[in-house]
């Protein structure tokens, strides 16, 4: 992940997009984190908009136009006003995938992103999300620890071994979407996942 | 014992009514001669003549100016020299610790060295009030750069903020809290530092009407004065602190 962003560079090998070399950071990679790291000292609107200062070819209107798109997009337009720390957990994370989908990434990338939520906040999250990805088509990379999440978003799992790191699986989940997290075709894909995870790692393909 | 929140100003108010009670009690018990403890109403009393006598406005309005200024310089120059130490650690663990030793020193020791070197002019007291809170703000400033969570710069990094942006968009703004506290430290430290150096340098003032009240043995005077500096110190930091974090 930090090498795609990229913050760091690889040890070996190189990261490309779309045939070229990926050099430094840039909004064409956008990252959610774990944490949702918005900035308090702003409103939610104004931290949207900071994703979106780096855009010259937008009028500020047209920017602020922009920003409520995606605010409505995650269901949070009534909320464009409101200060950070007056919102829930959710509603905090939903607030940094509208910012980081504003500055229209060819990219997303996604670093275990809902750990500290409730499982209805969670679920609720799942579905935003895969809607917005039906609409958007971005490129969504997500790190998780949890295979049925994997199962539930992916269409394509790749499982890493603990170290070295190295691919262990590739595995394409072909399920129709919006999918349920507690629909029992993701709970099985959740299964072989998790028996490719505990599997021996020696005669596994490296990629 | 549960008070509402809105009670607690009588609280408060019968507080100060007890003790203004005790403190003329004390003088009605003549525990010490009049002329060393006045009553409150002498008090007054005193601070009225100084007003009429065209003593207390002309003082009031030195000492706000001298802080005003005075102050001015060292919150601006504590910021920048405390946004230094915050991003370079050399700088920062060289002045942190000569700051932190300076700290430890009373800011009425000052006076002395502003003698010796602007003898009795004004900028000496500028130089008291500067040397009193400058350090403070500074170690303050550079306490909220350095504890700046990461995941701030993370972000804005990856959203494309330019380097040269990084200090307005994101440094100044995160530190804002502690930057907030250590100019009310500062503050205070500048307004004793102030009130001090003018104790011997000046011929207006706070301190120096304190100063003319022990001259001519007037326990009202000094009384007064020093329950004036009191009451401006706490109006000032509320007026100017409270304009801060609206």
């Amino acid at each position: 992940m930090r090498w795609m962003r990229p913050l760091s560079a690889p040890v070996e090998g190189e990261i490309t997009l779309d045939g070229t070399r990926v050099e430094g950071p840039h909004h064409d990679r956008l990252m959610l984190f774990q944490e949702h790291g918005l900035f308090p000292w702003l409103n939610v609107m104004e931290n949207v908009l900071f994703g979106l200062r780096r855009q010259f070819r937008f009028k500020p209107k047209a920017r602020r136009q922009k920003a409520r798109e995606f605010l409505q997009m995650v269901h949070l337009d009534q909320f464009e006003k409101a200060p950070i720390h007056e919102l829930s957990g959710g509603m905090k994370q939903r607030v940094a995938l509208a910012r980081a989908l504003a500055p229209d990434p060819k990219v997303l990338l996604v670093d275990e992103p809902f750990p500290a939520l409730d499982a209805l906040t969670r679920a609720k999250l799942y579905g935003d999300l895969q809607e917005i990805f039906l609409r958007t088509r971005k490129t969504i990379i997500l790190v998780t620890h949890d295979a049925r999440e994997a199962a539930c978003l992916g269409d394509r799992v790749l499982v890493f071994s603990g170290r070295p790191g190295r691919i262990k699986a590739d595995i394409a989940v072909d399920l129709p979407r919006v999918r349920d997290i507690n629909d029992p075709r993701v709970a099985e894909y959740a299964k072989l996942i998790m028996n490719q995870l505990e599997g021996p790692a020696d005669e596994s393909p490296t990629t | 014992m549960k008070v509402r929140q809105h009670r607690i100003k009588y609280y408060v108010l019968g507080f100060y009514l007890l003790l203004l009670t005790v403190w003329q009690a004390l003088f009605s018990a003549q525990v010490l001669p009049d002329f060393l403890f006045p009553s409150p109403w002498q008090v007054v009393r005193r601070l009225w003549e100084l007003a009429i006598d065209n003593y207390l406005w002309p003082s009031l309005r030195a000492t706000f100016q001298r802080m005003g200024i005075g102050f001015s310089i060292a919150a601006a120059a504590g910021l920048f020299i405390g946004l230094l130490m915050g991003m370079s650690r050399v700088v920062n663990s060289c002045l942190r610790s000569l700051f932190l030793g300076l700290q430890t020193l009373p800011t009425a020791a000052w006076v002395p060295v502003s003698l010796l070197i602007y003898g009795l002019s004004d900028r000496g007291i500028y130089f008291v009030i500067i040397m009193s809170s400058a350090p403070a703000v500074a170690i303050a400033t550079s306490d909220g750069v350095l504890h700046i969570p990461r995941i701030y710069l993370q972000v804005a990094r990856t959203l494309g903020t330019p380097t040269y942006a990084m200090p307005v968009r994101i440094i100044l703004p995160a530190s804002m809290p502690s930057i907030v506290t250590g100019m009310k430290l500062g503050w205070t430290l500048a307004w004793h530092g102030g009130v001090s150096a003018e104790l011997i340098k000046s011929t207006i003032g706070l301190g120096f009407l304190l100063q003319m009240g022990r001259e001519l043995n007037d326990a009202a005077q000094v009384i007064g004065i020093m329950l004036l500096t009191v009451i401006f110190g706490v109006l000032l930091d509320q007026f100017v602190f409270g304009m801060i974090q609206k």
